[in-house]
């Protein structure tokens, strides 16, 4: 019970990107395709994991004052073989999210989990708790970037679903469109919540 | 007149915040008073410029030269800590009213990723040693310029009746949409 | 054991164990980026040199002219890093490509672009990178623009407002290309008849 509960919680009530809003760079950066948005998702969520299971192992041997240059070694190191792997495999989408990959080392949401959980937890938990948030993280990150390919270019992870003379709103694959759509989006996360709790009161 | 332009088009054209979609966490965080705004923006300015000469130098004095260029974001992101360390300690030393003022900030400023970021870019765009140094100011002052507007409208968006679904960030996201479609007018300016 | 030293080691042992793992995968992975990055230029010279089924690179000193450009009011640094040699099918030289770079509005735009061997005409041109603003400087890479450069030769300006046509609220970027195809065209043309 108490696995999945740490789970779960990176998918709704901590989702990092619409409760806890961190990790917002990549967030509007990359989201200005579906694809992008899961390509990012991945990433962060295999580093996520590793520097967690490692950070949650070396929990007794780092001794506290030098936790954060440790932790910050571990999750650049991780970011980098991403950054490495990803480039060797899968090229172009590599080239898409171009410097937002080295940068996931300074994605917040890393350093908030290695300290707040990682670093007292046993290694299971600290895996479980990596990969929920990262898949947390993802599947907003997949959401945003449906709605902005949607009204920006009018496909759906690279499928034209309008004709190529259709008018779409490019506005939405570039900046103003992106802060515009998770401004939204954090409407409407927000009303379904609201709504969650007025039922669950009445039931 | 290049480094005018490397400058003009760091601090309006390609806004850090606004357009490159960097350093936004402190954007969204410590946007709330234009006091804490300007402090954060001017602590993040200092440290960017340090960074600046820093990394230039290990890049292409340490790193290109020995061939290493896989070690580029675990040493940056070190350098960036250690400075950050190393300013605030010399603030509390030097300057203690300074240091009052922006000494909550510092710490935060390691995990900004406008400064990690901005290093990436300079490296990059193989910048001189001048320009990664006029490159770091704009980048600092862009994020200053972004944060301080924010504030100043954050401040008034008190007194506003917001949708209630929409309140707090999801109505900050909103403008700073707006803010970001302001200076893509400056597209084309350089 | 003393603290100060524990830190110390443990921070020693865990950076080391980082850069152990990355210069690992750093052997790992710098092969197949390489590969990567040739077939992905066999393809683009392919694309430009039409008939073209095997390439080779010229062995030229990497030329490097800086020159200050006022029609664009800025340095524009402009290289002809790599020049290719392309085979058709019976092994005879079906032309030249180059790689030009010049100064756009986001930053560099790196393109290349065919020569037919003969009529020392330029066969094609393609967009390797950029980093324009989408929708405007983006575009580029659009056909429309592109083929504006196929058939000019070393006689022909290849300026904007003479020969070519800037795109529409991309004029830097339009800019770029064009000085990126003048200057390399000239430069690659040069080492291609000295490696005769």
């Amino acid at each position: 019970m108490g696995i999945v509960k740490e789970f779960v919680k990176g998918l709704w009530n901590d989702n990092p990107t619409f409760r806890l809003q961190i990790g917002l760079c990549p967030t509007l950066a990359v989201t200005s395709s579906a694809l992008n948005g899961v390509g990012m998702g991945a990433a962060t969520t295999f580093v996520l994991m590793c520097s967690s299971i490692l950070i949650s192992a070396l929990r007794n041997v780092i001794p506290s004052k030098v936790r954060i240059p440790c932790f910050i070694v571990v999750i650049a190191t991780f970011s980098t073989v991403v950054d490495l792997v990803m480039n060797a495999l899968l090229p172009d989408l590599h080239r898409v999210l171009g410097i937002f990959i080295p940068l996931i080392v300074v994605n917040c949401i890393l350093m908030g989990r290695a300290e707040a959980f990682a670093s007292k937890r046993p290694v299971f938990d600290a895996a479980i708790d990596g990969l929920g948030m990262g898949i947390g993280f993802t599947w907003a990150l997949t959401l945003i970037g449906t709605v902005r390919e949607l009204l920006g270019a009018g496909s759906l992870f690279g499928y034209k679903l309008v004709s190529d003379t259709a008018a779409t709103f490019g506005i939405f694959s570039v900046a103003p469109g992106a802060f515009i759509t998770v401004g939204f989006l954090l409407a409407a996360m927000n009303m379904i919540s609201t709504r969650l709790r007025k039922t669950s009161k009445e039931a | 007149m290049e480094l005018f332009f490397i400058f003009i088009g760091a601090v309006l054209v390609n806004n850090f915040v606004l357009v490159r979609f960097l350093g936004l966490c402190p954007f969204m965080g410590v946007s709330k008073q234009t006091e804490t705004a300007l402090g954060m923006g001017a602590a993040t300015t200092f440290v960017m410029v340090v960074t600046a000469a820093i990394t230039w130098l290990l890049q292409w004095f340490v790193l290109e030269p020995f061939n290493l260029p896989f070690l580029q974001t675990p040493i940056f992101i070190l350098v960036i800590a250690a400075m950050v360390q190393l300013v605030e300690m010399f603030l509390r030393k030097t300057s203690p009213n300074l240091y009052r003022a922006l000494g909550i900030f510092l710490p935060l400023i390691t995990t900004n990723c406008a400064v990690l970021g901005f290093s990436l870019i300079a490296v990059q765009s193989a910048y001189s040693f001048i320009q990664s140094l006029i490159f770091g100011l704009g980048a600092g002052v862009g994020f200053t310029l972004a944060l301080v507007l924010m504030a100043g409208i954050r401040e008034e968006l008190k007194f506003a009746d917001v949708p209630k679904p929409l309140a707090g960030t999801g109505i900050a996201f909103i403008i700073a949409g707006l803010l970001s479609l302001a200076f893509s007018g400056f597209a084309g300016l350089v | 054991m003393n603290e100060s030293v524990r830190m110390i080691v443990v921070l020693a042992v865990i950076a080391m164990l980082s850069g152990g793992l990355l210069a690992g995968v750093y052997e790992w992975t710098s092969g197949i980026i390489a590969e990567n990055e040739l077939r992905e230029m066999q393809s683009s010279v392919f694309q430009v040199l039409p008939g073209t089924v095997r390439i080779e690179l010229l062995d030229t000193a990497p030329s490097t002219l800086v020159e200050d450009d006022p029609t664009t009011m800025r340095e524009v640094e402009q290289t002809t890093t790599q020049i290719f040699v392309g085979y058709d099918d019976r092994d005879d030289v079906t032309g030249f490509a180059f790689v030009g770079e010049g100064a756009g509005y986001g930053g560099a735009i790196r393109i290349l672009v065919g020569v037919d061997d003969n009529s020392g005409a330029i066969l094609g041109l393609a967009v390797l990178s950029h980093s324009e603003t989408p929708g405007l400087g983006s575009k580029i890479e659009e056909a429309s623009f592109r083929n504006q450069f196929v058939g000019k030769t070393l006689d022909d300006p290849i300026a904007v407002g003479k020969d070519i046509n800037a795109l529409t609220g991309a004029t830097v970027s339009s800019r770029a290309v064009t000085e990126a195809v003048r200057r390399g065209f000239a430069d690659a043309a040069a080492a291609y008849e000295r490696s005769r």
